[in-house]
């Protein structure tokens, strides 16, 4: 999953596709964080972003974007991963509350930058920003991970969550 | 194995010899001195910019190929720079010190990732006691890559000689098949070299490979170009 997370980037770029809309890095991330532990998936998330900006030089180190979708990244991943696998979520509630999560990061990052640059402007429009900037990966993150995670649970029973057993 | 996806450019350069352990500490100086500077005057970012310059002519960088990969970063670098220059006396300043530093570090990065292998600073990392998991993930997941795409190449290669006067719908559609079947491929793989790992004792951390010894030189040209920085930043703020 963390190969595919190198290499589906390149592969959206190659085809001229727009990486900022369709977040493909997110993709392989996510449906990792339902397939493996949470110390694991956070690892990936902040690994995978760091390495391709060193290997490919995008997301770019500097200005510090190649961060922040690691910090993004580990978060979604770990959000997914204690819901899912830790707590037992059923995916239909995990995923959106891993977006969900990923919003919070952004808004962070866009305070944090609007201090920088002295701009005043309310955390609403920066909710607002964040949710429209990437609903094209949004959208397809919904569609995909649910799909690839289930898809590869099937073919890989040993990495299904056990769930609890219900009371006799 | 070779490994493919990096911007390493191949040349026997000086730059190119220096060990990267002491490219990282010239580096590491660079990025302080760089975060220390000041804007206004601009000329110790200025003379950092020209350290950066000396460092891809010492490498035998090709300056086409090497302004290519800077002109990627125009737009994320550029439009907040000229939304800032529409705001006040604080935001504008804001925005040139973003537009000067992320250009300095993101150039001083290239230089490195252009004159050293990707691998060769994983396993630095891998020796580093907070980053060593780290590094370890990386290594495997840069050799994870480099596997998928040279088997993803060979299949999409085996197809088009099968079907040469296929349409491009069908060549992806079946490029995209042939990679879920080799990711799913993988993910077995993965699961049996897991299982054999921890038969074998595998306890969560690898052997790290040795590096070769530090030569004294080296470091000093590390040490020296990161002391001339931190040098030229610390007269630009006395004065």
């Amino acid at each position: 999953m963390g190969a595919l997370g190198l290499l589906l980037p390149i592969g959206f770029h190659a085809l001229g596709w727009g990486g900022k809309a369709f977040l493909p890095m997110h993709l392989p991330i996510v449906a990792a964080g339902f397939l493996v532990s949470p110390a694991t998936a956070v690892s990936l998330g902040i690994v995978v972003p760091l390495l391709s900006g060193a290997l490919t030089g995008m997301p770019p180190l500097a200005p510090p974007l190649a961060l922040l979708m690691a910090g993004e990244l580990a978060v979604k991943a770990g959000v997914a991963s204690v819901l899912y696998r830790t707590l037992r979520a059923p995916m239909w509630l995990a995923l959106p509350i891993a977006l969900a999560a990923d919003w919070g990061v952004l808004i962070l990052a866009a305070s944090f930058a609007a201090g920088f640059f002295a701009v005043k402007a309310a955390p609403s429009q920066y909710m607002g920003a964040a949710i429209v900037v990437g609903l094209p990966g949004t959208i397809l993150q919904l569609m995909m991970v649910p799909a690839a995670v289930l898809a590869i649970e099937r073919r890989l029973p040993q990495l299904r969550p056990r769930r609890r057993k219900a009371p006799e | 194995m070779p490994h493919h996806i990096d911007l390493y450019v191949k040349s026997d350069s000086p730059l190119h010899r220096v060990d990267p352990r002491a490219k990282m500490v010239a580096i590491g100086g660079l990025l302080l001195a760089v975060l220390a500077a000041p804007i206004r005057p601009l000329w110790p970012a200025g003379a950092l910019c020209l350290l950066v310059v000396g460092a891809a002519v010492l490498g035998r960088l090709p300056p086409g190929m090497m302004c290519r990969r800077m002109l990627s970063l125009a737009l994320i670098v550029g439009l907040p720079f000229a939304l800032s220059q529409l705001g006040g006396e604080e935001t504008r300043l804001a925005g040139e010190t973003f537009a000067v530093k992320s250009l300095l570090v993101a150039a001083a990065f290239m230089v490195l990732m252009a004159s050293t292998r990707a691998v060769g600073l994983l396993e630095i990392l891998g020796h580093l006691p907070v980053l060593s998991p780290f590094g370890q993930l990386g290594e495997f997941i840069l050799r994870g890559a480099d596997l998928l795409a040279e088997e993803v190449t060979r299949t999409n290669r085996a197809w088009m000689l099968r079907v040469p006067g296929a349409a491009l719908g069908v060549r992806l559609s079946g490029l995209a098949w042939a990679s879920v079947s080799l990711v799913a491929r993988a993910a077995v793989r993965s699961e049996r070299v897991g299982a054999a790992m921890a038969l074998r004792g595998f306890r969560g951390k690898l052997p790290a490979a040795t590096l070769p010894p530090l030569r004294p030189s080296h470091l000093a040209a590390g040490a020296a170009y990161a002391l001339i920085s931190l040098g030229i930043v610390g007269v630009g703020r006395w004065l």
